[in-house]
């Protein structure tokens, strides 16, 4: 018996390692299978053969298109799954959808697509893709059913090899889900780190977790609806999940986070990082989501990680460095003098240096002249002295003061100064609520970053936010902080509706980046607006002042600043 | 069943059916590639911003010596944008140094994103050639230039394919709805030609 037992286990064991060094000595294309996978995913994501050329197409019957102008992914996005665009429905290109009959419309139906008339009773778009069907319909736009598919999309003009590689990579692009999702449950996790003060991680905690426990409790009226409801789709049925929270907290030094993270991941894989808040640079654990390929939405931070390229983490906003980008465009359209003295003073800490990098890096992308900076050292006392000091040695026209609001005490000596410049700008990030006790003398020059939506145009928002509170029993204690995370559960739920059954990490995204900009759900920003490449959500700033008298008010001095 | 539930399901049915017949077969085969019409059109006085971060006042563009083409787009879409540059980039290569008659212009419909660096980038990424401008301006201008050529979404995601022609002395423009081909633009450019008033 026992013998028996081992030949069939030798036998096993050696078929499986045959299938495995089989399929690991393959070619595709010419390539080993790891090298023809990742050109594969070049030519569908950055649209380049594997000599590194441009992929070439016709659209609309007579246009050529190469692949530096758009690629398979501008339309079927990153997972695979496909877009919705005004007119255009771009149909899913991943592995799973390929290679079955494709559905027309929804799979199940209730009523029973069988009660229908003849007419509708065809229920498949086409049959299911081979490998020659797929490349017919790469090269010549005819599908596997052979009907001609819209002239808009391309008809490549690919060599057997690189049409062998792009085929094998779209076999085996979102063939399965990503993990942190199971058959009842989808598990997120939420970042704390332990320098935020325990009322700021409450006020997060609390409204996140009351947004996802009033999920969950719907659930009994999502199964009954799904079940019994007339024209519920199986994607519905089949999708809802209980959500999951976890809480990531990270202790120490920003250094030590990344192993902290791996760590927490390697025992609880989810799906995706939700919320999550830090007082300081949230680029540990930028890079861990990149790494791993892990979303992380609407993290609660004044320093994101600024970049053109990482997909990610979806920020609210640019943070301080988005103020500073602001005031460079706002001066570049409104300065007075043509060659003025531009001067930042600000300490060397990530407030300072984000709002000078900001504004910094924008002058230099809008050719301007880069600015003077002032960088204070560590107790450098901020006093009379000082600023006499400041203004006799730069003689500035225009003055950025990125400072926080114990050193702008002294601030009224400038107001009589005989150098005393054009413009001052300030930071409401910075100052807070401290920006009303700016002495009067200096309002009339003195000009304020304000990133977010004006209090006398959010009244409706804010009194709903208030409202949800209330309902809630939780205390209003930071209405900015609780409007954001407020915000993200409505996009939570809204996000996960989009994704269906599709549990892909990047089909998350997805879901959101083709949202509907949102300028009536949150009381935090003015508007917030999505699209593949945009991973900040509010792209700009108010500039304001502050009127005369003793209740100053903020007044706006410019539109929405972003150009 | 109850009474409600019965309701709900005709409700349904008939939204089903009436997707059904939205959808005519010709449609679908791409018979019929696009819609024309020719449409006055009052634009609107507001100043937009150009990739080069020039100012211009919309109703001056009805001053130039130039037929007109004229699109909405946004820098970041995924779909009908990229074929619709695609089709502005091929026809200015093909008509030549006749393609200096024509002032392409493009109009943010994302003026959030669509700054004039990522403007800038937007032409060369479809080898724009002088004589093709990218227009962006503040969200509310933008609504009213959308709502002027009866173009306007609320949300960008739902926007559809628009291109719009006009030749100078012409009170009328030619709007086309549908994706078009080279040839197809060519033609309409020729046919608006045809018509130009005589001096």
């Amino acid at each position: 018996m026992l013998r028996i037992f081992t030949c069939f286990a030798l036998l096993f064991f050696s078929s499986f390692m045959c299938t495995y060094a089989a399929e690991d000595s393959r070619t595709v294309g010419g390539y080993g299978v790891e090298k023809a996978l990742r050109l594969g995913e070049r030519m569908y994501r950055q649209g380049l053969l594997p000599s590194g050329e441009p992929m070439e197409a016709i659209v609309q019957g007579d246009i050529p298109v190469d692949g530096s102008m758009f690629t398979c992914e501008s339309c079927h996005l990153r997972s695979g799954l496909g877009s919705v665009e005004g007119t255009v429905i771009t149909l899913p290109t991943n592995g799973s959808d390929l290679y079955r009959d494709y559905p027309r419309g929804s799979e199940v139906i209730r009523p029973m697509r069988k009660m229908f008339a003849d007419e509708f009773q065809k229920d498949y778009l086409r049959p299911a893709y081979t490998d020659e069907s797929l490349a017919e319909a790469l090269a010549l736009g005819v599908d596997s059913s052979g009907r001609d598919l819209d002239p808009i999309m391309p008809r490549y003009a690919l060599e057997d090899p690189d049409m062998e590689i792009l085929i094998f990579y779209l076999k085996r692009l979102s063939t399965e889900f990503s993990p942190g999702v199971d058959e009842e449950t989808i598990h997120f996790a939420t970042v704390i780190t332990d320098d935020v003060p325990k009322d700021k991680q409450d006020a997060m905690l609390r409204v996140l977790e009351t947004y996802i426990r009033d999920k969950n409790t719907q659930s009994r009226q999502q199964e009954r609806r799904a079940k019994e409801g007339i024209f519920y789709r199986l994607e519905f049925y089949t999708a809802y999940r209980k959500i999951d929270l976890k809480k990531w907290l990270l202790h120490g030094e920003p250094e030590t986070w990344q192993s902290q993270l791996e760590q927490y991941y390697k025992k609880e894989p989810v799906f995706a990082l939700i919320g999550g808040i830090s007082t300081k640079e949230w680029k540990p654990i930028h890079s861990f989501c990149e790494k791993e390929k892990i979303p992380c939405l609407f993290p609660m931070t004044d320093f994101p990680v600024i970049s053109d390229s990482d997909w990610y983490t979806f920020y609210f906003s640019k943070g301080y460095f988005q103020e500073g980008e602001a005031a460079a465009r706002y001066l570049r359209r409104n300065e007075t003098k043509k060659h003025s003295t531009v001067l930042q003073v600000f300490r060397d800490n990530q407030e300072g240096r984000s709002l000078a990098n900001g504004y910094q890096q924008t002058r230099k992308l809008l050719k301007q002249p880069a600015p003077q900076n002032k960088i204070l050292q560590p107790g450098e006392i901020i006093n009379a002295t000082f600023w006499a000091g400041l203004l006799a040695e730069f003689q500035p026209d225009i003055l950025f003061l990125w400072l926080p609001a114990e050193d702008l005490q002294t601030l009224e000596v400038l107001a009589s100064s005989a150098h005393r410049p054009q413009q001052i700008f300030v930071s409401y990030g910075q100052l807070d609520e401290s920006v009303y006790a700016l002495p009067e003398s200096v309002r009339d020059f003195t000009y304020i970053t304000y990133p977010y939506a004006l209090p006398q145009k959010s009244k409706r928002e804010r009194l709903a936010l208030k409202s949800w509170l209330k309902v809630k029993k939780i205390p209003l204690t930071d209405p900015m902080l609780q409007g954001k995370v407020f915000f993200l559960g409505r996009m939570l739920t809204a996000s996960l509706m989009d994704m269906r059954r599709d549990f892909y990490r990047d089909r998350f995204f997805e879901g959101i980046d083709m949202m509907v900009d949102q300028d009536y759900t949150i009381p935090t920003y003015p508007k917030l607006s999505f699209g593949p490449s945009q991973r900040y959500a509010s792209k700009g700033c108010y500039i304001v002042q502050l009127t005369k008298g003793p209740e100053p008010r903020l007044e706006t001095k410019s539109n929405w600043v972003n150009h | 069943m109850t009474l409600s539930k019965l309701l709900i399901f005709f409700y349904c049915f008939g939204i089903t059916l009436t997707a059904f017949s939205l959808n005519p077969p010709e449609l679908m085969a791409g018979k019929k590639r696009y819609d024309r019409s020719e449409i006055q059109y009052s634009l609107p006085d507001v100043t937009l911003i150009n990739q080069n971060r020039e100012n211009l006042k919309l109703q001056e563009i009805l001053k130039a010596d130039k037929v007109i083409m004229l699109n909405f787009i946004w820098a970041d879409c995924t779909t009908i944008c990229p074929v619709m540059s695609a089709g502005f980039s091929h026809l200015q290569k093909k008509l030549g140094p006749d393609a200096e008659n024509i002032w392409f212009i493009s109009i943010s419909i994302d003026p959030e994103y669509d700054t004039p660096e990522v403007m800038n980038d937007y032409l060369n990424k479809y080898r724009a050639l002088p004589g093709w401008d990218f227009f962006t301006g503040t969200r509310k201008d933008i609504d009213s230039v959308m709502r002027a050529f009866d173009a306007y979404v609320a949300n960008k995601m739902n926007h559809y394919p628009l291109t719009f022609l006009w030749a100078p002395g012409h009170e009328k423009w030619v709007r086309i709805n549908g994706m078009v081909g080279t040839s197809d633009l060519i033609s309409e450019y020729e046919l608006l030609l045809d018509k130009k008033p005589k001096p």
